[in-house]
């Protein structure tokens, strides 16, 4: 059974810079996998080579069906929301409006109706600012309102970019859980990317550590908490 | 005191079609982020095909919504073929570029209909009706009425459609828009169709007053522009206001101000422009922003 | 010295044979030629003001022609009223149009760049109303009509012992523009690699950023707006000059278009750019009008509807063309010919430059 996405031998760079050497992965049906890596490894360039967002060769498939030349906004249609570094929040927009481009493409109603209540039930605070400006919004409230309307598109596939960056740890915490059960309850595979490597080991089964590029250690996430000497070199705990 | 309140009037009622077009600026400026120097050419252009289809017997009421749906693709045609590939270059380019057009669509509108102003039919009355004892047409009442009913049904469906709100979201967010699913390109071309088409309405009931020629649209997107900022460039409401004050300043600053006289009219539109760029950059009912205009 | 003249880059020796060649065309070319190159060379000269304000500082500008008309009138008006020499007129004319450019630059920091378009159009729209107005000062419709300059003594003399024959009007008057345009070219360059240069292509390529590093972003953009407008003025009193008289109808909104069209058709931001842009502004309208009609195989209707149309449709073809294929003007298409030129003679293999890419959007 091949994996939901897979990457192989993916390099990537701007211009003349390459940023990827040769990266593969795999991301099962209904996982959370970690991606971690020190800063500037290429983690978000990964992220951003799956949606089009970089020039890359290799391979990336989803469900089995390759990525190449697709743009960024067919590769997201066909079932991958990805929530950028920097949340990726339209300023300009209310709250709400935010929330609807999530879920304008979705064509079964009543469905749509039910997430809406649960978003509204995980994160309270959206429902009563639904019409104030997105840019009024706290940066915790900014990643909830960003991970509410990556729900709200019912992807097969999230590709989250540091949910946990400038967040104060409770917020971090309550986030986190409910990444949890979207993943849980609606079968949402989670592509992580973080920096925090403990909250993410956490969360995830597997996890993948880059390093300039490269793929230095993969395993399951028990494995590389277990390890001390991984931990100590690679995470940074 | 008759003459006066005349003028004030007839002021009002040219106001309103600068208000108008004032509102058709911050609506398709603010609302899409278009930048269109070339706005008022392409409804000059517009009005002109809506001429010569009229001139060739084709009803009004059947040449109009034929105009608008020329229009409206011309306005995506332009943008597929002369906007899109510098969509990533800086403003500066795209201003030049629409100046460019702006310059061109002058041009051939001259070249194959020459500059003798044409008059052109209008659908209503030229008869006047009588407002506290000054006089308005129904001609101009009805431009504003019917630009007043367009800009309406663009403003509902930028704000309360999905269609508008992801066209707004393309506009002024396009790299995480595509994140979302968004086709940016096709709604950045959707924008300039339904800006092309607003235009085109707009030429089409403005020509009869001020008689159709090739550099008929040049002076009143100056006026709408001097309306626009001084109502504050970022508010509808204020676009009307500052078109009404418009209309009336400069109609009785021709009249009563011996130096202006007919022809430096236009030059009260820029000393509006200065004044409140200098004195109140934000307009009458612009939020202050730290953003520029 | 020797030593010093060989190192000199290439740059240096291409500029020398330009200006040589300047300093020598009148001698090979009829009094009349002599006077078309003088009123492009006037061309280049506001076209370089426009430069240093768009391509410099990022700041659009189509009123131009204008403040070309300031500088005009303003010399006219001291010449032929108040009986001063034309020559010295000049610079005061310029300082003049500069000043105003400079306040006039206050209100332009609050417009982004369409609106900023939108302002200095209206300005350009209303400028011949405006001078009108005035008329015994301006001589309204009809404008003022000036002198020839008659050449003087020691300048007529050397140009009869080089030549043989006597320096006529127009050929005095094209060595005062080549004079000016000397100067105020070398004075660019020297202004536009300093300081004041480097902050202006800081605010031209991303004005927070200029702002975040220190940079008086309200400072440098009037003050560009004071040294455009002051060049369009000195440019102004030359057209006077050159063309003997000034009115208002010299100076319509398709003077400021042309301008621009010059600046981008030259290279935005580089030196020699308007220069190239003068040259085309001038000529091509004359040109592709003489042109035109002798190529059979443009069917006869397209022929006569480019005749009537005059350059506005060619200028705003260029302007499309050139911003899409060639943003950099024609300096900037030489200066890629040369590199990948000088490249492929060396052996050096061409790389593709590295582009910054556009950030997602972020918050």
């Amino acid at each position: 059974m091949s994996a939901l996405l897979e990457l192989e031998e993916v390099r990537a760079g701007y211009g003349p810079t390459s940023v990827l050497h040769g990266v593969s992965l795999e991301v099962n049906d209904g996982e959370i996998v970690s991606l971690l890596g020190a800063n500037g490894a290429g983690k978000t360039t990964t992220l951003r080579a799956i949606t089009g967002g970089v020039r890359w060769t290799g391979d990336i498939r989803l469900n089995g069906k390759s990525l190449r030349k697709m743009h960024t906004e067919d590769v997201v249609r066909y079932g991958v929301a990805h929530v950028p570094e920097g949340r990726g929040i339209l300023t300009e927009l209310t709250v709400e409006e935010n929330l609807k481009l999530g879920s304008h493409l979705r064509r079964d109603g009543p469905d749509v109706r039910k997430d809406y209540d649960r978003v509204f039930e995980y994160f309270p605070v959206l429902r009563d600012r639904r019409r104030l400006s997105a840019s009024t919004l706290s940066g915790g409230e900014q990643q909830m309102l960003a991970l509410a309307r990556a729900f709200l598109m019912k992807p097969r596939l999230m590709l989250l970019d540091e949910p946990s960056l400038g967040l104060a740890p409770l917020v971090v915490r309550a986030i986190f859980e409910i990444i949890k059960t979207i993943n849980e309850s609606d079968h949402v595979a989670v592509l992580l990317v973080e920096q925090n490597a403990r909250l993410a080991l956490d969360l995830s089964s597997k996890a993948y550590v880059l390093e300039v590029g490269r793929l230095a250690i993969e395993g399951s996430s028990a494995e590389l908490r277990g390890n001390d000497a991984v931990r100590r070199s690679y995470l940074g705990y | 005191m008759q003459e006066f309140l005349q003028l004030v009037v007839s002021g009002i009622a040219t106001g309103g079609i600068f208000a108008s077009l004032a509102l058709a600026l911050v609506l398709i400026y603010n609302a899409m982020g278009l930048v269109n120097f070339a706005q008022g050419e392409m409804a000059m252009v517009a009005t002109f095909i809506a001429f010569t289809l009229i001139s060739h017997g084709l009803n009004y009421w059947i040449a109009f919504p034929v105009t608008l749906v020329i229009a409206f693709a011309g306005g995506i045609a332009i943008q597929r073929i002369v906007i899109r590939p510098v969509e990533r270059a800086p403003l500066l380019t795209l201003v030049i570029i629409t100046l460019g057009l702006t310059t061109l669509l002058n041009g051939l509108a001259g070249a194959i209909f020459g500059y003798v102003p044409r008059s052109f039919p209008s659908p209503f009355s030229v008869q006047t009706v009588n407002i506290l004892g000054a006089y308005a047409s129904y001609r101009d009442l009805g431009v504003i009425a019917v630009s007043g009913v367009v800009l309406l049904a663009i403003y509902l469906l930028l704000q309360r459609t999905t269609v508008g709100l992801t066209l707004r979201a393309a506009a002024h967010h396009p790299e995480a828009s595509r994140l979302l699913g968004v086709r940016v390109s096709w709604m950045l071309a959707l924008g300039w169709g339904l800006a092309s088409a607003v235009g085109a309405v707009s030429g089409i009931m403005v020509a009869p007053i001020i008689l159709l020629e090739p550099n008929m649209m040049q002076t009143i997107i100056i006026y709408a522009f001097a309306a626009a900022v001084l109502g504050g460039i970022e508010s509808p409401l204020g676009a009307v206001i500052g078109g009404l004050i418009v209309g009336v300043t400069v109609n009785l600053a021709g009249t009563y101000v011996p130096f202006v006289g007919g022809d430096l009219q236009l030059a009260v539109a820029l000393a509006i422009i200065i004044g409140v760029l200098v004195l109140k950059p934000n307009g009458l009912l612009g939020r202050p922003s730290v953003r520029r205009v | 010295m020797v030593q010093r003249f060989r190192t000199l880059p290439p740059r240096y020796w291409l500029v020398l044979v330009v200006v040589l060649f300047f300093i020598g065309l009148p001698t090979v070319i009829d009094s009349f030629q002599a006077g078309e190159w003088a009123q492009a060379l006037v061309l280049g000269i506001a076209i370089m003001g426009l430069n240093i304000l768009v391509g410099y500082s990022g700041q659009l500008s189509l009123g131009h022609g204008a403040f070309m008309a300031l500088g005009a009138y303003t010399s006219a008006i001291l010449a032929h009223r108040y009986k001063m020499d034309y020559l010295v007129t000049i610079p005061i004319a310029g300082l003049l149009t500069g000043t105003v450019g400079f306040v006039f630059g206050v209100p332009a920091l609050r417009l982004s760049a369409l609106y900023l378009a939108l302002a200095t159009f209206a300005l350009a729209v209303v400028a011949p109303s405006l001078i009108k107005r005035p008329a015994e000062l301006t001589g309204g419709v009809q404008g003022i009509v000036l002198l020839p300059p008659v050449p003087p003594r020691p300048a007529s003399d050397t140009f009869a012992a080089l030549t043989g024959t006597a320096m006529t009007s127009d050929q005095w008057v094209y060595y005062v523009t080549l004079a000016w345009g000397l100067l105020l070219f070398w004075l660019a360059w020297n202004l536009l690699r300093h300081r004041a240069g480097r902050a202006m292509r800081a605010i031209r390529d991303g004005e927070v950023a200029a702002a975040a590093s220190g940079i008086n972003l309200a400072g440098y953009k009037t003050l560009a707006f004071g040294i455009s407008a002051f060049y369009a003025g000195i440019a102004g009193s030359l057209f006077g000059l050159a063309a003997g008289f000034v009115s208002p109808d010299s100076f319509p909104v398709a003077l400021s278009i042309q301008l621009l069209v010059g600046a981008v058709v030259g290279g935005l931001a580089s030196i020699p750019g308007p220069l190239i842009g003068g040259i085309f502004a001038y000529f091509l309208p004359i040109e592709s009008n003489q042109w035109v009609p002798t190529q059979t195989w443009i069917p006869a209707a397209i022929a006569s509807t480019i005749e009537k149309a005059g350059p506005a449709v060619t200028y705003g073809a260029v302007l499309i063309l050139t911003m899409i294929f060639a943003p950099n003007g024609i300096v900037g298409l030489a200066a890629a010919a040369y590199t990948r030129l000088r490249g492929r003679l060396r052996g050096v293999p061409d790389r593709e430059s590295g582009q910054i890419p556009q950030d997602p959007q972020t918050v």
